[in-house]
């Protein structure tokens, strides 16, 4: 008899039903979509929605302070500040350890970028957690000097994720209406899935979209959907009507 | 409009929606009014059932300031798909305000949600006005397939849906035709 796939839910109803259950156990996502496209909303509810269950989690940020982010998250149903406060969900700003260790905050070497690296696998493996978010790839390996350096630390990243025994969400940023899953090109390669968050024009309305363009290990719905960022609820997601898609498409 | 003929199109709609899971009613301008007062009526009447109605062709303001009574029912909720698009900026405790007519998607979200955690033996109604006015916003394809997706989903929750067409909106009859009941408003008879 097959045994029992392990998956991970994000604690969204209709996102865990595309993926069969949820995210498969340890795998590493790339949630990719331009400014305000719900990123961090969806990382942050991926978390919270962890910590509820007793897995406990991280979210490394390079592009927000601390206070504005536990700020814009007050406002959320999925918000439990008692879950920050007991140490179930974590927000560490990857900036304050940067001058910690006496790095560049703007300039990485690649010695600065491993060193960088080990730190957020020994904070992982001393906090145990379950769920790691690192918001954003893109702004990280945007301290990297060359190409080179960046497609290192990339595969460098991938190994260690792959080592450590937790489901990982990376943030991507792309620019507007694209369909381009990263920056570098080479996040997508390190990544089991990837949640491609777009934007969509109808009639002047711009309405969120979520898309699961691969999950390795999990049977997945590949249809776009239609993305709703709700105080109360969080994302929410409802099939996106079709007709409109393709009268956009005509018009581009 | 007496309130003996309100009245006798509370009945027959009240009958119609009780035993069919989709009613579509066809009713001229003039008439509409009437008709608004009719289900008002009987969602005030019927307080253990859970009633949505997504307004597109009037504010909720404006529905509040004509049929005063109904803020005043738990089991009632609004969804406003054109205040905020109007510039109206208004906030009551039991509608919600959808950005735009065009965003149907976050209609059906909204209605889904209106529903969640009832006790199982709830009759639940969704009441569409209407879908003329959506029209004026969407195009007639898309329009229908919000129709069928909306009915396909109330159909697997046990959600009974009506929906409102104003009859001189000739292009929505084929949405229409999508329900399993179809009431003609006349002026002066219910066909």
């Amino acid at each position: 008899m097959p045994s029992k796939r392990e998956v991970c839910s994000t604690g969204i109803e209709e996102l865990d039903l595309k993926m069969e259950g949820g995210i498969p156990l340890g795998s590493t996502v790339l949630v990719t979509g331009c400014s305000g496209s719900g990123k961090t909303t969806l990382c942050m509810q991926f978390l919270f929605n962890g910590a509820r269950k007793g897995e406990r989690g991280v979210f490394f940020t390079i592009t927000e302070p601390l206070f504005k982010l536990t700020k814009n998250l007050e406002g959320f149903g999925f918000y439990d500040k008692k879950l920050i406060e007991s140490g179930m969900v974590n927000i560490i700003d990857l900036r304050i350890i940067s001058e910690r260790l006496g790095l560049d905050a703007e300039k990485y070497t690649v010695e600065d970028a491993g060193a960088l690296l080990d730190i957020l696998k020994d904070i992982a493996d001393e906090l145990d957690v379950k769920r790691l978010v690192m918001d954003s790839i893109t702004a990280l390996c945007y301290r990297l000097q060359t190409r080179e350096m960046i497609r290192d630390f990339i595969f460098k990243l991938g190994t260690s994720l792959a080592v450590m025994n937790c489901t990982t969400m990376l943030t991507s940023e792309v620019p507007p209406q694209t369909f381009k899953f990263s920056q570098y090109e080479i996040e997508e390669f390190i990544s089991d899935g990837i949640f491609f968050l777009g934007d969509m024009e109808r009639k002047g309305d711009l309405i969120r979209t979520l898309q699961v363009i691969k999950m390795r290990g999990t049977p997945h719905s590949r249809t776009k959907f239609s993305m709703n960022i709700s105080s109360q609820r969080g994302i929410e997601l409802m099939p996106l009507l079709k007709s409109s898609e393709f009268e956009s498409f005509l018009k581009r | 409009m007496t309130d003996a003929v309100i009245e006798g199109i509370r009945e027959r709609v009240t009958a119609a929606i009780r035993v069919n899971l989709s009613v579509g009613i066809q009713v001229p301008e003039n008439r509409h009014a009437d008709l608004l007062e009719a289900i008002f009526a009987s969602m005030c009447k019927n307080t253990h059932d859970v009633w949505s109605f997504v307004s597109v062709s009037k504010s909720y303001d404006y529905l509040k300031k004509s049929y005063k009574e109904i803020d005043q029912f738990q089991n009632i909720h609004f969804i406003d798909c054109i205040s905020r698009a109007a510039g109206i900026g208004t906030k009551h405790h039991n509608c919600i305000y959808i950005e735009s007519p065009g965003m149907l998607e976050f209609i059906i979200l909204e209605l889904l949600n209106s529903f969640r955690g009832l006790k199982g033996d709830t009759e639940k109604f969704i009441i569409i006005d209407s879908l003329s006015a959506l029209m004026i916003y969407n195009d007639p394809a898309i329009i229908r397939e919000f129709i069928t997706l909306l009915m396909n989903r109330a159909r697997s929750d046990n959600i009974h849906v009506i929906s409102i067409l104003v009859e001189e909106e000739m292009d929505s009859n084929k949405i229409i035709q999508m329900n399993d009941k179809i009431i003609v408003l006349r002026d002066s008879f219910i066909d």
